[in-house]
């Protein structure tokens, strides 16, 4: 159950992060050239959002590494599992439970240098240059994402010591382009 | 010797199938922890600064885009409106998958998962009137490589990010700058248009030697309702390239600009999706961002510890010195 929940928080994080982030682009560029329209102007002028690329940025980078995490669930992340997939089961199995075990670790190990980072950093005061935000704020992506990521690795092993299974994501499937239902070209109509 | 020690780490980490980043990262941080005294630290502070940079964010924003493109209906259109244009010379399918992968795939920009385009040329081959399998399948794969070239390319934006920072020396000593992403964007169009019709005729030549059978001419009525179809993506193309040649847009302003424009596209002019569809993609194209920028956030970290372990260098001298 608290799985479930921690599975759709993880999911709507990422998804509001990333239309958030088009959305305040959108609004920065409008407002940019809105500035210059004169009936436009007594109204834009009172709003102050140099600080759109900042937050820009952070939320992405936020969305990466939770995102990040969430591929791991799902799959996405790109690896050559060629020659893996070549090797007699048994075998393979210990590849693929040491290359999760390898990816937990890293995530384990670069999320704690991480934390240090940013207990480190809580002690400083240090703001971010536009926005004014504590960076220690920031900077708990890379600690946060980095355990989410690594506990998503364990979950994967556990998953598939227990059932063989691996999550997959199909490269071939494009969603969108289902072109057996779609009408026949222009061209092809006899 | 410190090359063949991280590479071979590399490859052997790959191999195991995990994932590439992971493999890049835990490299670094192998060589790092055992062989050098390097504070490890110093890697921890590289993945957070390692995408803190406004410009790699045009990747989150053309894949957005990109994504509302397919699942809009904007890409079938597309492909339509390439089909009715030369779909009944000889090898006309495969001119239009080449057409349609030098535009559509401009458009999206997206380099990842090229095996998505062995369907684009499908609903032609049902028709009866395709060509071999085989020559389906190698026109598509070759052609795919094409959106690397036309822009917006994230590979561009990926290379001058790469180098941007960095001081390069050509052989006579001089200084060479990095390209910023607005003038790869310019210097890829040519190239791209060169390559791709050089594919077309490639893809004409064997089509009319074998004699593979054609599709009926498209009525220039039917070319021009299949052209007005597709002209809200063919836009794009404008919009992007307009937009930061005149100076209008930096390219990330631009990739923001054109998922908004994408959005609107398929939901309110298309619609081909519906708003409840939104969420599903926008979770598709921040999975794939993501995962894409946690490769270049460890390519980053890999990056350093070729500078701090002066890689680079050692291989010119090796090869200047086996020459």
């Amino acid at each position: 159950m608290l799985l479930r929940i921690l599975d759709r928080l993880e999911e709507i994080i990422i998804a509001s992060l990333m239309a958030a982030a088009t959305l305040l682009i959108f609004v920065a560029v409008v407002h940019r050239y809105g500035t210059g329209v004169p009936w436009l102007y007594p109204y834009f002028i009172q709003l102050h959002i140099s600080w759109a690329q900042e937050l820009c940025i952070y939320m992405f980078v936020w969305m990466a590494k939770f995102g990040a995490a969430y591929g791991v669930r799902t799959g996405i992340h790109v690896g050559v599992d060629v020659l893996v997939n070549q090797l007699k089961p048994v075998l393979r199995n210990k590849v693929v439970l040491f290359a999760l075990f390898c990816g937990a670790l890293f995530t384990f190990v670069v999320g704690t240098m991480g934390l240090k980072f940013v207990i480190e950093l809580y002690a400083t005061d240090q703001v971010s240059a536009d926005l004014e935000a504590p960076r220690w704020i920031v900077f708990s992506a890379v600690p946060a994402g980095s355990y989410l990521m690594c506990f998503r690795f364990l979950q994967v092993a556990w998953t598939f010591w227990k059932t063989g299974a691996l999550p997959h994501h199909d490269e071939s499937h494009v969603e969108g382009i289902e072109l057996d239902t779609a009408p026949p070209p222009q061209g092809a109509a006899r | 010797m410190t090359a063949t020690i991280i590479f071979g780490l590399l490859i052997v980490l790959m191999l195991t199938g995990m994932p590439v980043s992971i493999a890049l990262g835990l490299t670094v941080l192998t060589y790092l922890f055992a062989l050098t005294d390097v504070p490890i630290e110093a890697v921890a502070l590289k993945l957070f600064t390692g995408i803190e940079n406004f410009e790699i964010m045009a990747i989150p924003f053309f894949i957005l885009a990109g994504n509302f493109l397919t699942h809009g209906g904007v890409a079938r259109r597309m492909i339509a409106f390439a089909t009715s244009m030369v779909g009944h010379w000889y090898g006309g399918l495969g001119l239009a998958g080449v057409v349609a992968c030098a535009f559509f795939r401009g458009d999206l920009g997206l380099f990842a998962g090229d095996g998505g385009r062995d369907r684009l040329d499908r609903p032609a081959g049902d028709g009866g009137a395709g060509l071999p399998q085989a020559v389906r399948c190698g026109v598509i794969a070759t052609s795919g490589a094409l959106g690397i070239l036309i822009p917006p390319s994230i590979v561009m934006v990926i290379y001058s990010v790469a180098t941007g920072g960095s001081i390069a020396m050509d052989p006579q000593g001089n200084r060479v700058l990095s390209a910023s992403v607005g003038q790869l964007f310019m210097a890829g169009v040519i190239p791209g248009l060169m390559l791709a019709s050089m594919l077309g005729a490639t893809t004409w030549y064997r089509a009319w030697k074998n004699d593979y059978p054609r599709m009926p001419k498209a009525s220039w009525a039917e070319c021009f309702t299949a052209f007005r179809k597709s002209i809200w993506g063919l836009l794009l193309i404008v919009i992007v390239l307009g937009g930061i040649y005149t100076g209008a847009f930096t390219p990330t302003e631009a990739a923001a600009m054109s998922a908004v424009y994408a959005f609107v596209i398929a939901v309110f002019v298309y619609k081909d999706m519906g708003l409840k569809d939104v969420p599903r993609v926008l979770l598709g194209s921040a999975s794939m961002s993501a995962m894409i920028l946690y490769i270049v956030t460890n390519a980053v970290l890999f990056s350093f510890l070729m500078t701090s372990e002066q890689i680079p260098q050692q291989m010119t001298a090796w090869v200047t010195s086996s020459a």
